[in-house]
């Protein structure tokens, strides 16, 4: 993750860079990529969790004895070492009750609220596979990145650098499946363009509907354009089960903030220091005893 | 001609040690705050982050700076909010603020030890910096509170950052070329008793009394 930079990822083109000149999209035309988690062919057996772990060297947390984390997650969470978990949750409905188990990790927005937000250019990249990755070596640890975040995801190491899921964009730029996709033995997890993925969900969403799952849909939020990660939902009404928010988008309160407020702030500022100086060519300072010069 | 010669041989003081040494708390603070500030506000100044120590370091060193800066506006606080309370004659000043741009001061009411552009500026920093303290803490330990309450601290900051530093930027105009002497009397807390007479009539008839 901290071992590419902005400069050494031209060969895999680039879509957004945070704090810089949009890059010119002209010049690569590169697929967009997408996992397809189909929730109705999960069985829950952490083997992607495993292998994501595996694959980027992470030992995730223990627990100590003094402290024992119980259900039927690994973990409470994602953390720095940790970069996606499968999430577990009961719930009751009319039908019966419901195991709602998602792998929550890095949706890799196409609109990426972490990259509006982080003030440091090209700490946050999103590559023009629409892969959302972090440059540590260009980071000033601010962690804004987290508030920029509709999912709560990145996590940060003692250094206050982000971590989070990259897609495994080592093995898909040499052409190869992500981990998780690899390791998945229930093929809950596909990987192709966002196309192609989407062609799939189609699909496998006409045949949960037929066995009775009419409230399925698929998860891909408009509001940040739409995922890099996206999830077959048998029950489409209730995206909240599966620990997805119902409307995924970037707050209000950061577009306002990189928006209308740095605008206007950029326009008070500088009329500021243009009114000082028009002050001083077009009357001078404020000199003394020119009152009394003129009583005397 | 001779009384003026005289008045301007006269040193009366203007801000003691303790003033002195609280401007400057802050001031230095507040000089690091605003530059690493700027270069984290935008893309565009983020040029002066590797002269302020390093990027990465300067945006550790913000959050410290601003706690010195943090007391200092404290102890300003103290030591400066009853002298900077508004009364009418700041409002006239004020309504007629165009006679002091043109440096015109003879038209405005009589000015006590502070003018209502200073006052204000007073009142600047105290609220903004109590909104610096508060919302720079909330920033600083994200994960500590929730995430909306973060991203508001962030704009609230912000906005701080907008009015704080545009009162900074004329304060600093002002305190050097705008109003001859005014550097000086924040450094050996003296003005010459002309400077106070045409600047701060009020204040100086005062001292003179005692």
């Amino acid at each position: 993750m901290a071992t590419v930079t902005t400069e050494g990822t031209v060969g895999l083109g680039l879509r957004r860079v945070s704090a810089s000149k949009l890059p010119d999209q002209s010049i690569k035309q590169v697929d967009q990529l997408a996992i397809l988690v189909d929730i109705s062919s999960c069985i829950g057996c952490k083997a992607c969790e495993a292998a994501c772990s595996q694959w980027h060297d992470l030992k995730p947390p223990l627990h100590t004895e003094e402290k024992i984390f119980t259900g039927y997650q690994s973990g409470p969470g994602l953390a720095p070492n940790l970069f996606m978990y499968m999430r577990f949750q009961e719930e009751e409905t009319p039908n019966g009750l419901v195991w709602a188990i998602t792998k929550y990790q890095c949706m890799h927005c196409s609109d990426p609220g972490c990259l509006k937000a982080c003030p440091s250019p090209g700490a946050v990249i999103q590559y023009a596979n629409g892969v959302v990755d972090f440059d540590h070596s260009k980071c000033i640890g601010c962690k804004f990145c987290l508030s920029g975040c509709p999912f709560d995801v990145p996590r940060y190491d003692a250094n206050n650098k982000p971590w989070k899921c990259n897609f495994c964009i080592d093995r898909v730029s040499a052409g190869i499946e992500p981990m998780c996709v690899k390791t998945c033995p229930t093929n809950a997890l596909h990987f192709g363009t966002k196309e192609e993925m989407l062609l799939r969900a189609n699909k496998l969403l006409e045949g949960l509907k037929k066995r009775g799952f009419d409230k399925a849909a698929i998860y891909d939020p408009k509001g940040v354009g739409g995922t890099g990660y996206i999830y077959l939902l048998p029950h489409g009404d209730k995206p909240e089960i599966y620990g997805l928010p119902r409307e995924a988008s970037i707050s209000p309160l950061i577009s306002l903030w990189k928006g209308p407020v740095k605008l206007l702030g950029s326009i008070i500022l500088w009329g500021t220091l243009l009114g000082a100086f028009l002050q001083l060519i077009l009357f001078g300072p404020i000199k003394v005893g020119k009152k009394h010069k003129k009583e005397e | 001609m001779e009384e003026i010669k005289k008045l301007e041989e006269i040193e009366v003081e203007r801000f003691s040690r303790f003033d002195r040494f609280v401007h400057w708390l802050t001031a230095v603070p507040f000089v690091y705050l605003f530059l690493s500030g700027l270069g984290m506000y935008s893309p565009k100044f983020a040029w002066l982050l590797p002269f302020l120590g390093g990027r990465e370091f300067s945006a550790w060193l913000h959050k410290w700076a601003g706690v010195v800066f943090s007391v200092g506006v404290l102890l300003m606080f103290l030591k400066w909010a009853k002298d900077f309370i508004l009364d009418s004659d700041d409002i006239k000043w004020l309504s007629n603020v165009k006679y002091y741009i043109k440096g015109e001061e003879e038209k405005l009411p009589e000015v006590g030890k502070y003018n209502a552009g200073q006052k204000i500026f007073g009142w600047m920093v105290f609220i903004g910096g109590a909104v610096f303290l508060i919302t720079g803490i909330v920033m600083w330990f994200p994960e500590s509170f929730s995430i909306n309450l973060v991203r508001l601290a962030i704009l609230l900051h912000t906005i701080a950052f907008i009015v704080v530093g545009a009162g900074f930027i004329i304060h600093v105009y002002m305190g050097t070329i705008g109003v001859p002497g005014s550097l000086s009397s924040m450094i050996t807390g003296k003005v010459s008793a002309l400077w106070a007479a045409s600047h701060h009539p009020k204040w100086f008839k005062e001292i003179i009394k005692r």
